[in-house]
């Protein structure tokens, strides 16, 4: 087994992965027992395969998608784990751009994913049924779409897909061509009907989008009735659908509505339609909006959604599409008016937001932001699709970020799986001993590794400590408990004790105090005349100059005991190294074996006293 | 010893039952695991590919985590797959429990999937704290105060630990108080706590373990405690209760206002069951909660008519918060659905509970725990404690008890006034009634002459000789002075706990067991006879 950390694995894998550029069969199986012997790895090996399967172009796809095929195959678990987790992107992903023959390969490759493994005693299928039937469904729902249309529409864009290789040929034309943009352009141009036509059609484009996303929720519903998830979402859609049905709105406020929709829809849609005529505007006006979320997406993911939307957009890809498909009039000026709230609130938004479905009005998608799109980490958006982000994801990142959820019973109905990402993959960095989760950024892992340093040396001191007698310790009092702090795993464990002890330093170390252990000697009259529990002699308050306060000469505090620090120090020679909070102790005062023993082992509270009688 | 009605006794053959193989569980996306372990028997159970956490509490991956004595569920949100064997049985159980294997997998007395759990709501409503804290912090306003309401095994817990782990995982420092004296957050049971939740939680401890001399492989907590040595917080008209809660949110309120991080992460309290059943005196009781902890959110799991009494009364008044005008602070009641995995939790595992957690107190954690086994070479992970025994003399110790009599249980637990009166100067002679409110206020009429003015708090020296009764119970040690009044004996938090393990009459002598060594604090001490009761066998 190797020894390298993850990263290095990773970077090496890509690299070869990179180099895979055919159906090469020595170069598969290298790849599969590269990761075969690197199963400890498996996670990352999975995300680089993600990745390049991703971001290749569309005619590399294939032979990567034939290594994912031999490690699930050959290997097996983890792997089936990792890889079977992004699958449905990953596959749909790459079948939305890769060309009708490449398309029967994969169908042909899914056909035996739903198999055992050739050979194998294990009888369970390669991947989870869940896994391939999710796939399968979309590719049907998507096939019946086209055919539909195709039967109803004209179809004056078919002949021209054939031409280009990695549009959608039989199935809906999918638009999300990365690598022809400019191609793209012009193909969608075309067709593109005067825009004061439009309002009616919208109507209609939004009904259809709507019933064929009502269509999928009962699917979903129907295949899952207790979840709360699709219930809730169905029930929205019809209440959204019914508000539709009777009421008059304006076109921008359809529009929106337009947008939101998709928004809901997007999720479930990587590589969905109506993103398409942002890449193919000449001018980038709106590109390249970010995801930074964009991995939470996934999880949002749900088949049947996705099929709907594909069966909906397919219609929108008609001689009449519906507004936003007016590549001019909607980059330039509808962009920014579409992804903001209207101003004057309809109900139906109202409605919608309360639902969870729009985001709160004050979040804005952050939609021309520019910033350039991660890239690698991302799960379905390739390079080239980036600059197409469907505008309506960005409220899927502003509800991730800063979105409020308010505290009432129907609201915590409302599933928010994109949230639950900020306890995930929002950190990503995790601690292979406890689970831990730490930001992926610079200070993250700068915690990590203190957080780190903590288990080590915990673990140290448990060695250390397993040889002594240990005690539980007496709790901490009222006051000690308001001005203790809780000590923090990832803090650097000398900056803890430096601010912790530090005040006591301040208060009289720093400024040359009494050359042995000493302590304030505390007002409260029984503490006062509690004597060395060891030596069973009182205390003797001096008054110091230098603290400016009545002090116990020798004395240290244990726990919530005060003993002479000698006496102390006799009992417990065999002790480890001196208290950090007494600089002039010497060696053999009380073990501050971890910051927490600071909290009782320091009172605080004697730190603020002021010492008035005696 | 044997632990009646547990399982823990059943004859010996069920021990003969071959170890199982470790199985292995895959868990779809928003499902759980739902395992319940008998004490004395230990599962194993390891996280091999995918994310899952216990009540909030993410796991590891690969690494090996040790239940006993535990019923809970393992939830994924991303599916994940789970490796369960059977642990070895304990071999450090000394006091003769026979340990059990149950027939799931890896010896689980019961464990299934389900696909059907509240955890998106649960989520939600951390979401929603979220959304408050983060209000909290830019306004500059308090954090908010969560309280958790709804009948006995209803999940009150487990939403509790989700939240706080919820709250701990993005960074959050929330204040957590128990209030239901049954559960024992960070101590014994028969106390009310309040910690601050840093750090993670203990996987395999449910909250984590108080502060010891050593190290612990998961960060310890510290615990502020208070005694109150009884099941039922409406025992006596909530007199004893209602002003040690009054204590305790007194002291949160005062670290709130100190510790900023707790201030803008709030307080998620814990109450008993007993508070949502709608016995008379109840939601008075709830009502101090809420008055005290200045609550701005009411959840209410799994009880519809608690929901609108709540609503009815609470939502959208303002908050009793000081600053609740200035921010227009109003509470918001919420219901919640009861998770499908909540189990009743009988008397057997109450008390099996109860004792484990007094022997842990005591004696630490003696099963390897995780960590710690996959880094360090020596298989010795555990924390062992060491206790100190040593003798007392009886008539020295300020020990004051309770005198007070549960509506419900009284005779089920043996609370034994005659024994108790052969202490009282006045003999068997005294006409106690521990039932005459008078407005509310608890004065009982101890026509007696040695008690202080503030003798309407029910608690009472024992004086010598040695009740036999105070064997195998806990002596709760106080930070108050032995000249303290009742009232400050009451409200004085808790240093720590002594385990009788004898008394000798006849010589006034006390064999016990303190967690530190060295002279027993000269404190008043309340003695905890009725929560966590007798444990018997815990020393040799």
């Amino acid at each position: 087994m190797s020894g390298l950390v993850s990263d290095e694995v990773a970077e090496d894998y890509k690299n070869n992965l990179e180099d895979l550029t055919t159906n090469d069969r020595f170069q598969i199986s290298n790849l599969t027992v590269i990761a075969k012997e690197n199963t400890e790895h498996a996670m990352a090996i999975s995300r680089v395969l993600e990745n390049h399967i991703r971001t290749t172009p569309p005619p590399q796809k294939l032979p990567a998608l034939y290594v994912v095929d031999s490690i699930v195959k050959n290997v097996g678990t983890p792997y089936t784990l990792f890889l079977g987790r992004n699958m449905y992107q990953t596959f749909m992903n790459a079948y939305s751009l890769v060309d009708q023959q490449t398309r029967r390969k994969l169908d042909e490759m899914l056909r035996t994913w739903k198999e055992p493994v050739p050979g194998s005693l294990d009888t369970r299928p390669v991947f989870s049924p869940d896994i391939t039937r999710n796939i399968e469904n979309a590719l049907i729902k998507a096939r019946t779409a086209i055919l539909e249309n195709q039967k109803v529409r004209q179809p004056d864009i078919r002949g021209r897909s054939s031409a280009t290789p990695t549009r959608w040929n039989p199935t809906p034309p999918h638009g999300t061509r990365p690598n022809h943009p400019v191609a793209g352009n012009g193909a969608f141009n075309t067709p593109t009907p005067p825009y004061g036509h439009r309002p009616d059609i919208q109507l209609e484009s939004l009904n259809r989008d709507l019933e064929a996303l009502i269509g999928s929720a009962r699917n979903d519903f129907a295949n899952s009735p207790f979840n709360p998830t699709s219930q809730q979402r169905l029930k929205a859609l019809l209440d959204l659908q019914r508000i539709l049905q009777s009421q008059q709105l304006p076109p921008d406020q359809l529009k929106t509505v337009r947008d939101q929709l998709a928004t809901y829809a997007v999720p479930q849609a990587p590589a969905q339609e109506n993103a398409a005529p942002v890449p193919a505007h000449p001018i980038p006006v709106a590109t390249p909006p970010t995801l930074p979320a964009s991995q939470p997406l996934q999880h949002m993911l749900n088949p049947d959604i996705l099929a709907g939307l594909l069966k909906a957009t397919a219609g929108n890809q008609q001689p009449t599409p519906p507004p936003q498909f007016a590549p001019g009039s909607f980059n330039i000026s509808q962009m920014p008016t579409a992804s903001t709230p209207q101003p004057a609130e309809n109900p139906l938004i109202v409605a919608l937001r309360a639902r969870g479905l729009l985001p709160s009005a004050s979040a804005p998608p952050s939609l021309a932001s520019g910033t350039p799109p991660t890239g690698g980490s991302l799960p379905f958006m390739i390079p080239g699709q980036a600059q197409s982000t469907p505008p309506p994801a960005t409220p899927q990142i502003s509800m991730s970020s800063s979105s409020t959820v308010p505290m009432s019973t129907a609201s915590m109905k409302i599933p928010r799986i994109t949230l639950v990402v900020s306890l995930y993959e929002a950190k990503s960095n995790k601690c292979g001993t406890c689970g831990r989760r730490f930001p992926t950024t610079d200070e993250g892992r700068e915690k990590k590794a203190r957080h780190l340093d903590w288990h080590f040396k915990t673990n140290q001191r448990m060695a250390d400590a397993a040889k002594r007698a240990q005690t539980r310790s007496w709790y901490v009092d009222e006051r000690d408990w308001i001005k203790s702090r809780e000590p923090s795993d990832d803090q650097n464990p000398d900056d803890t004790e430096a601010t912790a002890e530090g005040s006591a330093g301040a208060d009289g170390g720093s400024k040359q105090g009494p050359p042995k252990p000493w302590i304030r000697a505390p007002n409260e009259a029984t503490l006062r005349n509690t004597p060395c529990p060891i030596c069973q002699e009182k205390f003797e308050s001096t008054w110091s100059e230098d603290v400016q306060d009545w002090i116990w000469q020798d004395a240290a505090k244990v726990g919530n005991r005060v003993y002479h620090a000698s006496c102390y120090a006799e009992v417990t020679k065999d002790g480890p190294a001196p208290r950090a909070s007494t600089p002039q102790a010497r060696t053999g005062t009380p073990d501050s074996v971890l910051g927490k023993r600071k909290a009782e082992g320091e009172s605080p509270g004697q730190k603020v006293r002021v010492k008035t009688e005696q | 010893m044997s632990l009646p009605g547990l399982e823990l006794t059943q004859p010996s053959e069920e021990r003969q039952l071959a170890v199982a193989p470790p199985s292995q569980i895959a868990l779809n996306p928003g499902s759980e695991w739902r395992f319940e372990v008998a004490f004395g028997h230990l599962v194993k159970v390891k996280l091999l590919s995918g994310t899952a956490e216990l009540f909030g509490t993410e796991l590891a991956q690969l690494q090996t985590y040790t239940f006993h004595g535990t019923k809970g569920a393992i939830y994924t949100w991303h599916g994940c797959e789970l490796e369960v064997s059977a642990g070895e049985t304990v071999a450090t159980t000394t006091d003769g429990v026979t340990p059990t294997a149950g027939h799931g997998a890896g010896g689980c007395q019961s464990e299934y999937t389900a696909e059907e759990t509240p955890m998106v709501e649960y989520s939600n409503v951390h979401f929603a704290l979220e959304t408050m804290r983060e209000e909290a912090q830019s306004v500059g306003k308090d954090g908010p105060r969560v309280l958790l309401l709804g009948p006995e095994n209803a999940g009150k817990t487990s939403l509790a630990k989700i939240l706080t782990a919820y709250a701990t995982k993005v960074g959050r420092q929330p204040l957590v108080v128990n209030l239901d004296p049954t559960e024992g957050m960070l101590s014994v049971p028969g106390t009310l706590t309040a910690a601050a939740f840093r750090t993670m939680l203990d996987i395999e401890e449910g909250w984590g373990s108080s502060p010891m001399s050593g190290p612990s492989p998961v960060p310890v907590k510290l615990p502020l405690v208070y005694s109150y040595p009884m099941p039922n917080p409406l025992d006596a008209e909530g007199a004893i209760y209602r002003p040690i809660v009054s204590r305790l949110a007194l002291s949160v309120t005062g670290r709130m206002a100190e510790d900023e991080d707790a201030r803008e992460a709030g307080i998620i309290v814990d109450t008993p069951g007993i508070l949502s059943s709608g016995k008379p005196g109840s939601l008075e009781l709830i009502n101090h909660i809420v008055t005290e902890f200045a609550i701005t959110t009411i959840l209410v799991i799994g009880s519809e008519r608690l929901y609108s009494a709540m609503v009815k009364q609470y939502d959208d008044q303002p908050s009793s918060s000081a600053t609740a005008a200035v921010f227009d602070e109003r509470i918001s009641v919420v219901k919640l659905s009861k998770s499908g995995g909540c189990v009743d939790r009988d008397v057997a595992f109450h008390k099996a509970t109860r004792e484990s957690q007094i022997r842990s107190y005591f004696f630490g954690n003696p099963i390897a725990t995780t960590g710690t086994s996959a880094l360090s070479l020596s298989s010795s992970s555990a924390v062992t404690l060491s206790p100190h025994a040593q003798q007392l003399d009886f008539a020295a110790l300020p020990i004051y008890s309770y005198t007070v009599v549960s509506a419900d249980d009284e005779d089920e637990d043996e609370y034994d006034p005659s024994q108790l009166d052969s202490f009282l100067p006045g003999g068997g002679s005294e006409d106690y009634t521990p039932h005459e409110p008078d407005n509310g206020t608890y004065l009982p009429s101890m026509g007696d002459t040695n008690q202080t003015p503030q003798s309407n708090v029910p608690l009472k020296k024992i004086l010598p000789p040695a009740p036999s009764t105070l064997a195998n119970t806990l002596l709760a040690i106080t930070n108050a002075p032995t000249t303290a009044s009742p009232s400050e004996v009451r409200d004085a938090s808790i240093m720590g706990f002594l385990y009788v393990a004898d008394v000798d009459a006849d010589k006034g002598k006390i064999r016990v067991l303190a967690p530190v060594g060295g002279r027993v604090p000269p404190r008043a001490i309340i003695w905890s006879k009725r929560l966590p009761g007798e444990v018997v066998g815990l020393v040799g």
